[in-house]
């Protein structure tokens, strides 16, 4: 059976500069894939061409065999920043999805609701923005994201805004609703324990071109709660993984402080 | 749910109760300076004419004025000036806020419409319009057709630049959401571009009150049968000073209650440029 997610030899360039250079990954049906490295390896650029937001320069994003080049309703994009619509409600932020496609029925908002629900914002439906902290406004990210019932979720460092103790809270709850639906993720983060608390895998990217470095497969047993931060296997996982890209790190720090 | 409680203190404290409840009193206490604030300047007003103007003829007093525009209003005088002025104005800003917010739309969505209009919305926003109302009128006559296109030319700019302003700083970062849900073109128009540059539009609606007023009035001082303006006139060329105040007040008036109307249509339409 071909995998749920296929890249294959994805290539982009910005003019003369390559971002991302033959990028292969192949991914399952419901595993949770973080992809971790430097600013300016390419990891948001690579999210944004699977979800059809960006052209590649060369090579193939395979969605259960099939190419997709252009947005569709079997991927569900999470931004870093919530970009919700300030003049609508959080209901009405959610549906946007649905309602772009055409299908506003009762049914769907029925599942609207479900899915408020499900991330924690019951009693919050007609809460305008405005009025909702970074935190509540992530998990209408979320919900809107999840209201095309996508295939696979994309999710563009979606907690780095977000104060350090909101931010481990979102994580269980991200684990907690991923348990129920087991979605495909594909998580951009350049926090390794977070992509190690969440994921089956992790990517490690590195820059100049993008390129995976290394994958590094996390055996923690599931469902996860946040006390595994503390154990010595986790402990090791991001202490691996920030060896790997010690030195790459460095290099944009410097390069930004240049 | 335990996850819930980082959302419970800092949301359920912030809607409407905590921004609104504090707001009444001190408003009370802001419209009641203001109101301070106007009766004093009328009673100095009314202290300089009576004391140390003492002439009629130069400075009518607040009192003089008010009971000039009771006159003229039991008399009956006043109403058809002020029928044709609103009527003028009206007629005016209606067409101009029409073509202007098109206009706006055309040089948002085209790069054509934008490079065949902006010189002339350049250029005219910068002439003062105002004084070909002398020519407006030799072309359409004394009527009210001459003031009303003296009123389109005034505020079509102000609505033209600032729909065109506004739908061009729709976000990026929005239109990308919209994408990736498989938008249209015409859907993030109508789910985005517009809704986020209506504060634009309507600031832009909101300039036009005023300088329509102003092209009517001096429109008509140009030439005309009726109208405030006309009223103005009228009054000064019989130095009847408390029936010319009469006119420059309600004219202030119309603009001050139009301009607060339009901020109340802001509030209702486009709530979430506050707070």
């Amino acid at each position: 059976m071909a995998p749920k997610l296929a890249l294959n030899g994805l290539t982009k360039r910005f003019g003369n500069l390559e971002v991302l250079r033959d990028i292969n990954v192949a991914i399952e049906r419901g595993e949770f894939i973080s992809l971790v490295g430097p600013s300016g390896c390419g990891k948001t650029t690579l999210l944004r061409i699977v979800a059809g937001l960006e052209p590649a320069s060369a090579g193939a994003v395979l969605l259960d065999g099939r190419a997709v080049r252009e947005p569709g309703g079997d991927r569900g994009f999470v931004f870093q920043s919530d970009n919700l619509l300030p003049w609508r409600t959080v209901f009405d932020n959610a549906i946007i999805g649905p309602e772009v496609a055409g299908r506003t029925g009762a049914v769907e908002k029925g599942r609207i609701r479900d899915l408020l629900r499900l991330v924690g914002l019951e009693g919050f439906e007609n809460y305008f923005p405005r009025h909702l902290s970074g935190g509540m406004r992530q998990r209408v990210n979320l919900a809107r994201a999840l209201a095309i019932d996508p295939d696979i979720l994309l999710m563009d460092e979606p907690f780095s805004a977000l104060d350090a103790q909101t931010r481990e809270i979102m994580q269980t709850e991200l684990l907690r609703i991923w348990e129920k639906g087991r979605k495909t993720v594909l998580f951009v983060t350049h926090q390794i324990d977070e992509a190690v608390f969440l994921s089956d895998r992790v990517l490690v990217l590195a820059r100049r071109p993008g390129r995976i470095q290394e994958t590094v497969e996390i055996a923690l047993p599931r469902p996860r709660a946040l006390a595994i931060k503390r154990t010595a296997e986790f402990v090791a996982y991001v202490d691996r993984i920030w060896r790997l890209i010690e030195d790459d790190v460095r290099a944009s720090v410097i390069e930004e402080h240049a | 749910m335990m996850a819930t409680i980082e959302t419970s203190p800092g949301v359920g404290a912030a809607p409407r109760p905590q921004a609104e409840t504090p707001a009444p009193t001190r408003l009370r206490g802001l419209h009641f300076a203001g109101l301070i604030s106007i009766l004093a300047g009328l009673a100095l007003w009314e202290f300089l004419s009576r004391v140390v103007v003492a002439n009629a003829l130069f400075l009518a007093a607040p009192t003089q004025i008010f009971a000039a525009i009771y006159n003229l209003a039991v008399s009956g005088q006043l109403w058809p000036h002020i029928a044709i002025s609103a009527a003028e104005f009206a007629i005016g800003y209606v067409i101009a806020s029409a073509l202007g917010i098109v206009a706006g739309f055309a040089m948002a969505s085209s790069e054509l419409g934008k490079k065949v209009l902006q010189p002339w919305i350049s250029g005219l926003y910068a002439t003062p319009t105002i004084a070909l109302a002398p020519l407006f009128i030799l072309w359409l006559g004394i009527g009210i057709w001459s003031k009303v296109l003296v009123v389109i030319f005034l505020v079509l700019f102000p609505v033209t630049i600032n729909t065109e302003a506004g739908l061009r700083t729709t976000s990026a970062r929005l239109i990308e959401m919209l994408r990736s849900f498989g938008a249209t073109p015409w859907q993030i128009f109508f789910k985005l571009s517009l809704p986020s540059a209506m504060p634009f539009i309507l600031a832009g609606l909101k300039l036009g009150i005023g300088r329509g007023l102003i092209g009517v009035v001096v429109a008509e001082l140009f030439g005309s049968r009726a109208g405030l303006g006309r009223l103005i006139s009228q009054s000064a060329d019989a130095f009847n000073m408390p029936e010319l105040f009469a006119g420059v007040i309600i004219l202030a008036v119309a603009g001050i209650v139009m301009t607060a109307g339009f901020t109340w249509v802001e509030r209702v339409l486009v709530p979430w440029t506050r707070d």
